[in-house]
């Protein structure tokens, strides 16, 4: 379950504040995987930053009992000047594994992401489709309550893609989905729920079905 | 899922960090430990050298390169920690994705990460100081330590003070950056408040370095005393930073994270 009390968050523009969300009340329940849908800037991926516990509303309050992985993007959260192994390494640490779990995230981490001898080089020197292959291949080694995937399982070719989903589903039987899309078949094989963002609101569809009616009847 | 305590997550960050930090600066460039006591060494040669050319041993019962490798060595601890402080959160603002990384942990890490260097350069220095005799005996060890644990103390305070300010306004940074060369030459690095004017003593007395060198010099060196060391000049500068750069940072750690 996650709730969000009254919260608020913009951005601060030269003109105006940019409102992503505007004084939303909302509780996700609990035990549903979730899709998020929205236009380009309506602020899905800064409503998955907050939740995942890295960017905060400027007031209100988000809670929840659960745990949130880091949020699987295309863009952002590695450090370039490390190698995939170093990165695989640290975040293994920040989970607190012992070394010997370490070298068995890596090696799992190694094969799952396909990265070949890139995987020993900086991650500056990675496209955004091998960074999101690393990203997805670490969070398949550690326990959450929630996965926070945004736009990441459309990347690879199709055997990569294939392979994700069939991994993704088996992790899904032990924990839940946040799911940034676009791609509506993705959504709809993956999510219960659906919420579309837009205007600074939130809108929650009990079927994903009708949140993608929805977010079709914004953008006409 | 298991729930770790706050205090366990805090060290898994650190060590994580710690061993990145390493990493990068040792692992990659196999210069890093050549830079770990470059700086010092250029700076004890120059100057040994400079005065070796002008005059004869102006400081009777002290060995000069000695005096100046210990003051230089103190000197760029404080500079590295400061330095590196104020780089701490744009050098690892990536690994912010991972919400168990506090900005905080990443000053600390690179404070430690200094520590363990300079330590290093330290016992380079030492090994060369009694391969070629100099006269390295410390008069009052606990009291040299105890001057480089506040050092330390007063560059953690200054660096993560800095560190916030240089993130809301750049220029900041840059000033820091930009204050530190000249410091070099007012720091009682390469001579005593002693043998200095009446006028210059009383203004160089004003940076607060030249305390902690003061006091360094004066229990290293038998024939030195500390009778320009103002301790409560020095707390002063300790903590009034470190309380700044507290209050300012819980302030603002989540503007840092977020941007």
């Amino acid at each position: 379950m996650i709730a969000l009390r009254n919260v608020t968050k913009y951005y601060q523009t030269k003109h105006e504040r940019k409102y992503i969300l505007d004084n939303v009340t909302f509780t996700i329940p609990s035990g549903v995987n979730v899709g998020i849908l929205g236009r380009n800037g309506a602020g899905k991926s800064t409503l998955l930053r907050m939740l995942g516990g890295i960017d905060f509303p400027n007031s209100g309050h988000i809670s929840s009992p659960n745990s949130f992985s880091w949020p699987m993007g295309l863009a952002g959260g590695f450090q370039g000047s490390m190698t995939g192994r170093q990165n695989v390494q640290f975040v293994s640490r920040i989970y607190g594994k012992s070394e010997y779990e370490i070298k068995k995230v890596i090696e799992s981490v190694k094969e799952f992401s396909e990265l070949g001898d890139y995987f020993d080089m900086p991650i500056k020197t990675y496209s955004s489709g091998m960074k999101s292959r690393l990203s997805f291949g670490m969070s398949l080694s550690f326990d959450f309550d929630y996965l926070i995937i945004d736009e990441t399982l459309s990347v690879g070719d199709k055997n990569f893609q294939q392979k994700s989903k069939t991994a993704l589903r088996k992790k899904i039987e032990n924990c839940h989905i946040l799911l940034v899309s676009h791609s509506m078949p993705v959504l709809k094989e993956m999510c219960d729920v659906g919420i579309v963002v837009h205007n600074g609101q939130l809108h929650y569809c009990d079927r994903i079905e009708d949140a993608i009616e929805r977010y079709n009847q914004i953008n006409e | 899922m298991v729930r770790r305590s706050s205090f366990s997550i805090f060290r898994s960050v650190i060590t994580a960090l710690f061993l990145r930090e390493v990493q990068t600066r040792f692992g990659t460039k196999k210069l890093g430990y050549f830079w770990a006591i470059f700086d010092a060494m250029l700076m004890v040669l120059v100057f040994a050298g400079l005065k070796a050319a002008i005059a004869e041993n102006a400081m009777p019962g002290v060995d000069f390169p000695v005096f100046l490798a210990s003051g230089f060595l103190a000197f760029f601890l404080w500079k590295n920690i400061v330095s590196r402080s104020l780089n701490a959160f744009s050098a690892n603002s990536a690994l912010f994705a991972y919400k168990q990384v506090k900005p905080f942990d990443t000053v600390l890490t690179r404070v430690l990460l200094e520590i363990l260097v300079s330590t290093m350069a330290t016992l380079v220095f030492i090994a060369i100081g009694l391969y070629f005799e100099f006269e390295i005996a410390v008069q009052d060890f606990n009291m040299v330590i105890l001057a480089v644990l506040w050092l330390i103390l007063f560059g953690f305070g200054f660096g993560l003070m800095s560190a916030v300010f240089a993130h809301f306004y750049e220029t900041f940074g840059k000033i820091i950056n930009v204050i530190m060369t000249p410091l070099l030459f007012v720091s009682a690095l390469m001579y005593t408040v002693d043998s200095l004017p009446p006028v210059l003593r009383e203004l160089i007395l004003y940076n607060p370095l030249v305390h902690f060198i003061e006091m360094i010099h004066g229990y290293y060196f038998t024939a030195l005393d500390t009778k320009y060391v103002d301790y409560e000049y020095m707390l002063y500068w300790t903590l009034i930073p470190l309380y700044i750069g507290l209050y300012f940072y819980v302030k603002g750690e989540q503007r840092i994270l977020s941007t």
